[in-house]
């Protein structure tokens, strides 16, 4: 590093300035910008297509907590979340403690657990939508083959099931992150512990309570909040899989931040509910930094 | 659980118990890693395999496994008779784009948030990490009022600069931490044989940093491969669709489109993913592999 008050300084710090400026100019512009531009743009009343319309105060978050949709779409992302991320971490921790052990084929294994993760979010629904349906899907044939179900479910079709579904084909995409995020903090746990463990005659139920989980704690809560986040403004998935019906019953909060702007077009309402929408996201940020600085004082 | 080394140690008549055991567990193992490789796997196997079956055995009922005839009608029919080639290039295109801007600004941004402590980084990494969990909903509204007002509408630069908005704070957070790995001492030696700081880093740090250049890059190809929402609000003509977008509204017309071309397609999509997550896999070993034997 550069010695204070030398000539190198002012040259590094020119260099330091010079070579972070086009990135600082980009996020200012793509992200900076436009987040300022949603306030402005909630507090009038704009249609969609429009650059700006007349001044309206805090009309449009009040008509947001007011209209049921909104409260609608509160809860289903409340339901959506919670579901999601609750499935994914228990499934995360129990195959990433089944990938932990040692045994042949783990690394193909380990490949076709991960894969989910890696496909477009468009395939995922594609393929779902094409196992999902009522007639010729094959997860009907399935479970009326096996007699677990007496007659064909309308997965998607029908409003008291469409959110399950939902959750099921997210959970089956996106459970791998947390697969990959506690198997690498498993494989870091020094094996000695667990030897000492053994000859004090811990069985491995007690191992796991007392050595694995407690280690593996903080990179579990952080994956945990990490996902929460993700799960919360995720858009396109909801979407595709059922453009947020039948009759709501899966518009979380983005996508009735989109049926506003692109369906209704009324821009400044939208803005408002992705605004109400941030501010939610805004307290899991926040407890996300927390952690964060906590874990970086901690190493 | 834990219990793969239970035998050492324990006196000779438990010897056997623990080997019941030991076998036990294994079976256990062995049992629900097969369950889950199944049930997560079958999906996907079922995409492939269904892309090859003829259009009447996609509706029969009930669904053979294997396809009684092998066909690549399937694929054919995309090729020939949709625009899944002009999907497929402008994907490419806008990718391709975002990965090259978000590499060539991010990577060197990420070099001097590495290397420098200097007034209003350290506030300027946190932003990073703020903008890259910001809601797509939230920044795509005022996108949108800037692409229509830029004459930007239906464009692939549009596409390309808004998935910068993500792309971006993906390169610079992982890059810094690239570069963090790499010691500051290596540059400072160059430059006490007379380099300058610019070329003691593009000699000796950006070589060392390229495992982690290339898979950054893989992972923000991906990310804009995968991008639906500012396709879907910026793009309306149908020469400037991009994959997700393209095959998202054929979902839903299976009157018109047959289910065989949309999977098909799928795998299509699929297989680039793949072939690059395989490439940096190698890549990756590598990289930690001469990154191990050099030391810190």
């Amino acid at each position: 590093m550069a010695k204070p008050g030398s000539a190198a300084l002012a040259g590094d710090r020119l260099l330091a300035y010079t070579t972070l400026a086009p990135s600082a100019f980009l996020l200012l512009l793509l992200s900076g910008v436009p987040t300022i531009t949603v306030f402005v743009t909630a507090t009038q009343s704009v249609s969609t297509g429009d650059s700006s319309g007349p001044f309206v105060g805090l009309d449009n978050f009040l008509w947001a907590i007011r209209e049921p949709m909104f409260l609608t779409a509160l809860w289903n992302t409340f339901v959506w979340v919670f579901g999601s991320v609750v499935i994914e971490m228990l499934l995360g921790l129990g195959l990433a403690l089944l990938l932990n052990q040692s045994f042949k084929l783990r690394g193909a294994a380990r490949a076709v657990i991960l894969a989910p993760y890696l496909i477009p979010t468009v395939v995922a629904v594609l393929t779902w939508r094409y196992m999902l349906h009522d007639i010729v899907g094959i997860l009907n044939v399935i479970l009326l083959d096996l007699h677990i179900i007496s007659h064909p479910l309308l997965w998607l079709n029908s409003p008291s099931l469409a959110m399950f579904t939902v959750i099921m084909v997210g959970v089956w995409k996106f459970f791998p992150f947390a697969v990959i995020a506690i198997l690498g903090i498993l494989q870091s746990i020094p094996q000695e512990q667990y030897e000492a463990a053994r000859i004090d005659g811990a069985s491995s139920f007690q191992q796991f309570w007392r050595i694995t989980m407690p280690y593996i704690l903080p990179v579990f809560l952080l994956t945990m909040l990490l996902r929460t986040i993700w799960t919360f403004h995720k858009f396109d998935i909801i979407y595709l899989m059922t453009g947020g019906g039948p009759l709501d019953a899966t518009t979380t909060l983005p996508v009735l931040v989109y049926l506003k702007a692109f369906d209704d077009f009324e821009f400044g309402r939208a803005a408002a509910v992705a605004l109400l929408t941030f501010a939610i996201l805004a307290v899991l940020l926040a407890i996300y930094f927390v952690l964060i600085r906590k874990a970086e004082a901690r190493q | 659980m834990t219990v793969a080394v239970e035998g050492v140690g324990t006196p000779p008549r438990n010897r056997e118990i623990a080997d019941i055991h030991f076998i036990g567990s294994r079976i256990l193992i062995y049992l629900s890693t097969l369950l889950a490789v199944s049930i997560i796997g079958f999906p996907l196997l079922w995409m492939l395999i269904c892309s090859f079956k003829p259009s009447d055995e996609l509706y029969a009922v009930p669904p053979d496994f294997l396809p009684r005839q092998w066909t690549l009608q399937n694929y054919s029919d995309l090729f020939l008779q949709t625009n899944f080639p002009t999907y497929f290039a402008n994907s490419l295109i806008v990718a391709g784009g975002a990965t090259l801007l978000s590499l060539a600004v991010g990577g060197l941004g990420a070099y001097s948030l590495s290397r420098f402590r200097f007034f209003g980084m350290a506030a300027f990494a946190d932003a990073v990490l703020v903008s890259y969990m910001l809601p797509e909903v939230l920044i795509v509204l005022p996108l949108y009022i800037y692409v229509v007002k830029l004459g930007l509408a239906d464009t692939l630069i549009a596409l390309i600069i808004s998935n910068t908005a993500f792309t971006l704070p993906l390169t610079l957070w992982f890059m810094r931490a690239y570069f963090n790995a790499i010691p500051a001492s290596l540059e400072e030696s160059a430059m006490v044989e007379g380099c300058t700081r610019l070329k003691a880093m593009m000699r000796v740090t950006v070589p060392l940093a390229l495992p982690g250049i290339v898979s950054v890059g893989v992972f923000t190809f991906n990310q804009a491969w995968n991008e639906y929402l500012f396709a879907l609000i910026f793009i309306s003509s149908e020469r400037n669709k991009t994959l997700p977008l393209g095959l998202a509204n054929w979902i839903g017309r299976d009157t018109i489109y047959s289910w065989g071309m949309l999977l098909a397609g799928a795998v299509m999509v699929t297989i680039p993913v793949i072939v690059f997550y395989l490439l940096v896999q190698r890549r990756l070993i590598v990289g930690l592999a001469e990154g191990g034997a050099k030391g810190d």
